[in-house]
């Protein structure tokens, strides 16, 4: 009763912050020029062509994810769970392409294969024309759209591999040795996590747009755009993004089937005895070398380019002082809304995985529509529903941006939350009401206390969504209030190569540095 | 006794209201304080963010700009002027193609000033009635990468068999390259113009994501000439990368070449309407062209007797491509479902 | 059967265990006493392979599967069995899963391994149990999972931590006969650890008393 009653003011600001754009924009998709019409619908859905468009949306974001899941798991469990030699480095490496604007590696790779690229120098112009022919199209569209992706699989198992009670795999290893124990106890344990995870980046594969545009593989998301971008036909625009929704629902209801099916039993609470690491013994070198060949193709090849790209530290002066202000504006926006982002999304997972009011389905599915729907298209919605003289106060102000973020991304630390929460049996909470805590003292002493990992991936996660953003900013800043990444895409029209490379890279320290400082601090603190 | 989860909670919810307060810049939103401008800009930042800084330093007006991308890769300000027409932020649109600043008449975004700077602009690049005023054009020619001996000379060489497969073209949904087919379609007359572009596809045309991708692709020795701006090819020109410019169809009797100049807008129920005008005489004055011309972005004067680099043209010399603005804004819309049956969607 | 030669073992630089030294006969019931904190779980996880003794040997058979920080023999190759102070009972898998695993990885064929789990269960008084979920038992019944568990692999020496200890009184009797019972009739080697008198009076043939 009382943690209902608290609970409802989390669904009043989640309404706020997800509800209340997704009506916007579902007005705005039934009126032309103030009228209520379906034709927006019918002239959008009702050609052939948007399907035949739709199906090679679906077929890349599944491939996608058929890439990035057993590749982030394979290596979240070596980088996570065993002595790999170098593995922090390694998984400092793999977050790497997930922080620059995707376009920007598409453009990389395509200068690599370029006639007068590295790679025509090294194997000679066929192979370079070739590899070419193969990055132009949905192989090379999978390809960086997989490195890309890959950290969210990787990050969310190497948080998950902590929480699989250590007994559990000691009381495998008294019969099997460690590869039968991570295949059949271990993994199974840390599957729901990789089912969101699945849904996450399929879900963004299908809604990239700048990645298949510049490797000319036509996409229905490229149409939604194309309705806005070249038309600023907003309604038609909206009643195309209709159908991501529908599939985004469609995972929604799939992803809890699965998990009620084969996941429902909580696990108990994990001791403070650290993870067992899983010693390779005379694989070490073999499986280091392996994992340091995907690294380096995936990541430290194109980011090698990139920073060769930039040149000398003049440029990185230049960049700097083109950068300006957008720099502060960047950390400041990314560590306020990953704050926010984490707060809310907390209560809001603790609100979707205790099912603690009958709504908890319909802010879960509104939180996963927003992510799944074009930055820009609900970012055009905030202009409507906070462009008003009222709500000139926040909307005149960075505090839209945050708004933004958190409408995009809520479903982020909120599904981290529950899927931490899953850990933690309801007893706990019911052992200290019994006992006479209030909801509140039950939250922070009890709940979270007990979900802090979840906590702290769901605001890292929400700062590494928060920094690379560009739709949502781009369409929301203030003048004067732009971030990196907007500042490298206002700049590349024109701007050198060697401005917008150092501009990257820039951004990548950025991101990088924080992440550090905070893993070390961490570190500290458990230990 | 207050209990520790009241001050907790308390305590975090002052945390979090600090950072808020900091996002939002640490102080309350500008009351009328100095004077300031709101402008939103589509012409490229690198170019145009230079001016506005002359502007604010010689006038003691801030301004407060947005800035656009390519549209391939946002939907870009035009879009947030459109959302935001019932509490209008902008004051001023510096366009960087008159199509848009038709499109803002055309939807009731705009409001008609006819700044005394923009008298010595020859009317075919301004809206008669005022709502919009052009200067600094790009004019749209070939870049041709540097071993090709015989470049082309029209635009109908993309439909000639010698270049078959050597041509590339930005994606007509986007950019000048839409205004310039709509252009087109306005000139030919609708039976010509699609005949061309389906001759053009034939012959093996590839597309680009943008004018820039396009030059870059040439300048690489990937394609051999690519349709688009002139300060797209200049710009690769003082890179040192080996390519050269042609305007297309000045023969005698051609067509002539298609010119695309910026253009200033008033924006309708703009807040801060004084410094609006001030900024709108600014840009459209020749000390701004002279600027501009002179910038890495060469764009041609349209005042008479501005100075210019070697490398550009003065616009009296050029054979310009005579169509009336407004109705390439009307085919623009007009021809959406076959450009896109066109670029195959 | 067991022997623990001048074991140490240090944990955050205190020691858990300090020269420790002791045989295991064959078939014994050895039960291990004293406060918590005396070191009575890690003895089993040395004896076990699952941490090593920092200086000593553990031997076991006549032969020595852990020396002076390192696991010579690992936990799978020294043919015991363990039940675990939280059960550990794998939540993913039913009764006859966690039973099968074990057979399963060693290769047992299918209705071999149906033939062992179905003759574990009723030794434990678990017929019809084989497909329940750990989750859906209760106290008493998952703690008899846990023994089957323990035993369907036939192991020489049996270790046990505590299990015994969430149980009522009734219960719990009846447990220690049954884990008595079937030590008598399968002849392994039993490690006890409790710190409950009663439980370690009626189960042991030897104690062994920790930490003073």
């Amino acid at each position: 009763m009382e943690r209902g009653r608290n609970l409802w003011w989390v669904v009043a600001v989640s309404g706020v912050v997800t509800f209340l754009p997704l009506l916007a924009l579902a007005v705005k998709s039934f009126t032309i020029d103030g009228h209520l019409t379906l034709e927006a619908y019918r002239r959008v859905l009702d050609t052939p062509q948007q399907w035949r468009l739709f199906e090679r949306s679906a077929i890349l974001a599944s491939l996608v994810t058929a890439v990035t899941l057993p590749a982030g798991l394979l290596l979240g469990m070596v980088l996570g769970k065993s002595d790999l030699p170098l593995r922090r480095l390694f998984t400092l490496l793999l977050l790497i392409p997930l922080l620059v604007p995707p376009y920007i590696w598409a453009v990389g790779w395509s200068d690599l294969f370029a006639p007068t690229g590295l790679f025509a120098h090294l194997f000679g112009q066929e192979a370079a024309k070739v590899a070419s022919g193969y990055l132009f199209g949905l192989y090379g569209c999978v390809f960086i759209l997989s490195c890309v992706y890959l950290p969210i699989p990787l990050i969310l198992t190497m948080a998950l591999l902590r929480s699989v009670p250590r007994s559990f795999e000691e009381a495998g290893r008294m019969v099997a040795g460690w590869p039968a124990v991570l295949r059949h106890i271990t993994l199974p344990l840390v599957a729901p996590a990789l089912l969101i995870a699945g849904v996450l980046v399929f879900l963004l594969a299908f809604g990239e747009l700048t990645v298949p545009n510049y490797l000319r593989y036509d996409l229905y998301v490229v149409e939604s755009f194309t309705h806005f971008s070249a038309f600023y036909d907003f309604s038609a625009a909206t009643a195309s993004a209709v159908p991501i929704v529908v599939v985004a629902l469609a995972l929604l209801l799939l992803e809890e089937r699965v998990r009620l099916t084969f996941f429902s039993e909580p696990l108990p609470p994990t001791s403070d005895i650290p993870m067992a690491l899983v010693p390779l013994g005379r694989y070490r070198w073999p499986v280091a070398f392996s994992v340091a060949l995907w690294v380096g193709l995936t990541a430290v090849v194109p980011t090698s380019a990139l920073a060769m790209e930039a040149g000398g530290w003049a440029n990185y002066v230049e960049a700097i002082q083109r950068a300006g202000s957008s720099i502060g504006h960047t950390l400041l926006f990314a560590a306020a809304g990953a704050t926010l982002l984490s707060v809310l999304g907390f209560f809001t997972g603790y609100l979707v995985r205790r099912r603690a009011l009958p709504l908890w389905r319909i802010v879960d599915a509104t939180t996963l529509f927003l992510f799944a729907l074009p930055g820009s298209v609900v970012g055009i919605a905030l202009v409507a529903l906070w462009n008003t003289p009222l709500g000139g106060f926040v909307y005149s102000t960075p505090l839209i941006i945050l708004l933004g973020y958190a409408a995009k991304y809520l479903v982020l630390p909120s599904r981290i939350t529950a899927a931490q929460l899953a850990l933690i049996p309801p007893s706990m909470e019911e052992a200290a009401q019994l006992v006479g805590a209030s909801w509140g003292q039950r939250i922070l002493y009890i709940v979270a206390p007990l979900a802090w990992r979840g906590l702290l991936a769901g605001w890292l996660v929400a700062y590494l969504f928060c920094m690379r953003d560009t739709a949502i900013t781009m369409t929301l800043y203030p003048p004067g209030a732009d971030t990196l990444s907007v500042r490298i895409f206002t700049l590349m029209a024109n701007g050198s190569p060697e401005l917008i490379a150092a501009l990257c890279m820039v951004t990548v320290v950025l991101t990088l540095v924080p992440l550090l400082f905070l893993g070390t601090l961490l570190r500290g603190v458990v230990r | 006794m207050v209990k520790k989860e009241t001050i907790v909670a308390v305590v975090s919810a002052l945390v979090l209201a600090a950072l808020v307060w900091l996002v939002m810049g640490g102080k309350l939103p500008d009351l009328a304080s100095a004077p300031k401008v709101v402008v939103y800009v589509s012409e490229d930042r690198v170019f145009s963010e230079p001016v506005l800084e002359s502007f604010e330093k010689e006038t003691g007006i801030r301004v407060e700009a947005i800035y656009d991308t390519e549209e391939s890769k946002s939907t870009g300000v035009m879009n947030r002027l459109i959302a935001e027409r019932g509490n209008p932020r902008a004051d001023v649109y510096w366009a960087n193609e008159p199509i848009r600043a038709e499109v803002l008449k055309q939807k009731g975004i705009s409001a008609p000033y006819r700044s005394k700077n923009g008298d010595g602009i020859p009317s075919h690049f301004k809206d008669p009635d005022g709502y919009w005023c052009g200067f600094s054009a790009r004019a749209r020619v070939f870049v041709v990468n540097g071993r090709v001996t015989q470049p082309p000379v029209s635009i109908l060489d993309y439909t000639e068999p010698r270049w078959r497969g050597r041509a590339v073209i930005a994606n007509p949904l986007f950019g000048t390259t839409t205004a310039h087919m709509a252009a087109l379609f306005a000139y030919w007359g609708d039976e010509r113009a699609e005949a061309f572009m389906r001759a053009m596809h034939k012959n093996g045309v590839t597309l680009s994501t943008s004018n820039g991708e396009s030059a870059d692709l040439v300048a690489m020795g990937r394609f051999d000439f690519a349709l688009v701006d002139s300060d797209d090819v200049i710009n690769r020109m003082r890179q040192g990368r080996a390519v050269r410019m042609v305007y297309p169809d000045q023969e005698e009797g051609g067509i002539g070449c298609f010119i695309v100049p910026n253009a200033v807008v008033l924006i309708k129920g703009a807040p801060h309407p004084k410094t609006a005008k001030r900024l709108i005489d600014y840009l459209l004055s020749k000390e701004t062209e002279r600027k501009l011309a002179f910038a890495d972005c060469a764009q041609i004067p349209l005042h008479k007797g501005v100075p210019i680099p070697k490398e550009l043209t003065p616009i009296e010399e050029i054979r310009v491509m005579r169509v009336d603005y407004a109705e390439v804004a009307k085919k623009l819309v007009a021809i959406q479902p076959f450009l896109k049956e066109w670029v195959g969607l | 059967m067991i022997v623990l030669d001048r074991i140490d073992r240090y944990r955050d630089g205190r020691p858990v265990l300090e020269d420790l030294s002791l045989h295991v006969e064959a078939k014994e019931r050895l039960v291990v006493v004293g406060p918590s904190g005396c070191g009575k779980t890690t003895l089993l996880r040395i004896v076990a392979g699952l941490e090593a003794p920092d200086r000593g040997r553990v031997v076991i058979a006549g032969k020595v599967v852990s020396a002076d920080g390192r696991i010579l023999v690992e936990p799978k190759d020294r043919q015991i069995g363990m039940v675990f102070q939280d059960l550990a009972l794998w939540p993913h898998m039913s009764v006859a899963g966690n039973l099968e695993f074990g057979l399963r990885v060693r290769g047992v064929a299918r209705r071999e391994r149906g033939v062992r789990v179905e003759r574990m269960l009723r030794e434990v008084g678990l017929e019809g149990y084989r497909n329940r979920r750990p989750s859906s038992l209760s106290g008493g019944e998952r703690q008899r999972v846990a023994l089957a568990r323990a035993l369907v692999l036939e192991p020489k020496i049996v270790l046990m931590d505590e299990p015994l200890s969430s149980l009522d009184e009734a219960l719990n009797i009846r447990l220690r006969r049954l884990i008595v019972q079937l030590q008598e009739r399968l002849g392994f080697t039993l490690l006890y650890v409790t710190h409950n008198k009663d439980e370690a009076s009626q189960i042991a043939t030897r104690l062994l008393r920790l930490g003073g």
